[in-house]
């Protein structure tokens, strides 16, 4: 549920929780993130960071400049200004990522898990399993016919958390229990309702089922994409996975080993809610890819 | 510069206060543990607030300094030589050109800090110098020290001068023993375990795992016992009581993976899908920081305004009033 009046908890003595809701839902996190925006721009003295989250928001502040009673009071009004978000339409840049789905390097690295940690179902058999579709060529058009939001990040640095805008592409998987000590850089993963490309080599918790060369973590700053940062996605921003063969993988990944790969990423774009929900009432749900 | 000849176990750059601006995209604010030993350091030899200086862990590095220069040492205790002869902590000491500085294990505490006039001069990276090694951002090449190293060096512009040092009563307090009392306030996620459960975490002796480091530090202790709202939940929460729906990690919490409380400290995860039921307030971080495998916790629940009353109380003696002249 998305509730009338947000929660708010201490975190210690500089950091307050405020949760807006408790479920995963694209309104609550749309929600989320306007209210973030608007807490921005208001520049409030005191406020050091924000970190907003599927439903929620944790606060930084600094206590000799603002009170806890004053973040409340000043967040709270913010909160109750928002009115209407059917109006909102926010920059929202397309991201495009090239993906090669069952790759050679999720496999191994699944094989080290098996040899080393556990044995475990090949995790796009899982996940085709646990959905009850029909093939993993089934699993790779539902995972790459929609756009997905940029839900959050953290965790790590450049990580983001996606999920799925046409709900009819919505897909669950398990957590790896214990987790993987390792995942290559740019695997493609899949943990609960949420999908996401791995920045580093780093353990992980996800299902992996593809892998794309285009990275979104570049600390050297090599590629253009990167000029102006080190973590390429925004919340808000969207991502769409397509799918390629091994052909156009490996010319992918040699350009980006050059430095001369430009992301493909449609800057312009914008996202009006309202515009989404009129699409949605519009959709058969029905309908399988 | 300062040639590395020894790095120690974990040698790193860090400033004060660490990278702030950038813990949405994932970056945490890493930045020195025990901030009140590490400020003293650079008050010492008349550095600026924000001059970075080493953080060394439980071993210390051998550093030779290739021209003369003012330096401190504060923190863990670690029997520092130079060029053989026990040099002082506490207090700032002048260093002749090419003189070798040698540090032991920490004997009390864990975590020592050097401060040198100038402060090191590694290029920052979104706004600060402190290292946070998991990623390798900050610090020299983003990692921890290796030997054969040189590291460069601001020019002095403070008036710092030899032969002050820290009020005893002004320092941080390090026992000699293994107890610590910690404080704790409760939240945010309190509401998730039951009033026994949190009864439990307050009476129990928590013993501090070999594994843990800059990112967590995780403690061995009895089982926990849950409230409704952690068994009756939507399953985007996901399965285990202490799962929670995605959300952000504030500094300091008391993260619940499964049974395992992880306190998330300076390069800790910025967000996660575990409940955060105790928060550790940043006063007590120096307590953490100098604390050792092993050792033991007992928790004392304080407010929000008994635990910023604490913060500004260190914060008023990270002050020129806290040194004095060597006798």
């Amino acid at each position: 549920m998305i509730y009338d009046e947000p929660r708010f908890r201490p975190g210690g003595d500089r950091f307050i929780e405020m949760e807006l809701g408790d479920e995963l839902n694209f309104d609550l996190n749309f929600l989320v993130h306007a209210l973030t925006a608007r807490v921005r721009e208001a520049r409030l003295d005191g406020i050091v960071e924000l970190l907003p989250n599927m439903a929620s928001i944790v606060i930084s502040y600094a206590p000799e400049r603002i009170g806890y009673d004053d973040v409340l009071r000043e967040i709270g009004a913010l909160h109750g200004s928002l009115g209407s978000l059917e109006d909102v339409e926010l920059p929202s840049p397309l991201y495009t990522f090239p993906v090669l789905y069952f790759d050679h390097l999720t496999r191994a690295c699944w094989e080290d898990y098996c040899a080393r940690i556990g044995e475990k179902e090949y995790d796009p058999d899982l996940m085709v399993r646990l959905n009850a579709l029909e093939s993993r060529a089934q699993l790779a058009r539902i995972h790459s016919g929609t756009e997905y939001w940029v839900a959050a990040l953290g965790f790590y640095p450049g990580l983001a958390s996606l999920i799925a805008l046409d709900p009819r592409c919505r897909l669950t998987a398990p957590k790896y229990n214990p987790p993987r000590t390792w995942t290559p850089k740019g695997t493609l993963g899949y943990g609960g309702s949420v999908t996401c490309l791995y920045p580093a080599r780093t353990p992980g918790g996800y299902q992996i089922i593809g892998h794309s060369p285009v990275p979104v973590f570049d600390l050297e700053q090599r590629l253009r994409a990167f000029r102006d940062r080190l973590a390429l996605l925004r919340p808000g921003d969207r991502v769409r996975f397509v799918p390629v063969g091994r052909e156009e993988y490996d010319h992918v990944t040699a350009q980006v080993e050059s430095g001369a790969y430009e992301h493909q990423v449609a800057a312009y774009a914008k996202f009006s809610i309202r515009a989404y929900h009129e699409w949605l009432a519009t959709l058969d749900m029905s309908v399988r890819f | 510069m300062i040639e590395v000849v020894k790095a120690g176990l974990e040698t790193g750059v860090q400033d004060f206060p660490g990278r702030y601006g950038f813990w949405e995209q994932g970056f945490p604010p890493s930045g020195p543990f025990d901030m009140w030993s590490f400020r003293l350091a650079n008050l010492l030899v008349g550095n600026a607030d924000d001059a970075a200086g080493l953080e060394i862990q439980f071993l210390g590095p051998t550093l030779r300094f290739e021209s003369e220069t003012l330096i401190a040492l504060t923190g863990a205790t670690m029997a520092p030589t130079l060029d053989g002869v026990p040099m002082p902590q506490w207090e700032s000491v002048a260093v002749p050109a090419g003189a070798v500085l040698e540090t032991g294990f920490a004997s009390t505490g864990a975590r020592t800090y050097l401060a040198v006039a100038g402060g090191i001069d590694t290029a920052p990276v979104l706004g600060s110098r402190s290292t946070f090694h998991m990623a390798g951002v900050g610090g020299m090449e983003g990692h921890a020290l290796k030997d054969g190293q040189r590291l460069p060096l601001g020019d002095r512009a403070g008036a710092g001068r030899p032969g002050r040092r820290v009020r005893a009563d002004c320092r941080p307090p390090i026992p000699a023993g293994k107890e610590w009392r910690i404080e704790v306030v409760a939240g945010p996620n309190d509401d998730w375990i039951d009033e026994a459960g949190q009864h439990m975490f307050l009476e129990s002796a928590w013993t501090l795992q070999a594994r843990s480091n800059r990112t967590g530090y995780r403690l061995s202790g009895p089982e926990w016992t849950f409230a409704a709202r952690a068994t009756d939940k939507g399953p985007e929460h996901g399965e285990h009581p202490s799962n929670i729906l995605d959300h952000g990690y504030p500094v300091g919490a008391v993260n619940l993976c499964g049974q395992t409380p992880i306190i998330l400290v300076n390069d800790g995860p910025s967000a996660g899908g575990f409940i955060n039921p105790f928060t550790v307030p940043s006063a007590a971080f120096w307590k953490l920081a100098q604390s050792k495998p092993n050792d033991v916790y007992r928790f004392d629940l304080v407010s929000v305004a008994d635990a910023q009353a604490e913060r500004q109380r260190i914060d008023a003696l990270c002050a020129e009033a806290s040194l004095e002249d060597a006798g």
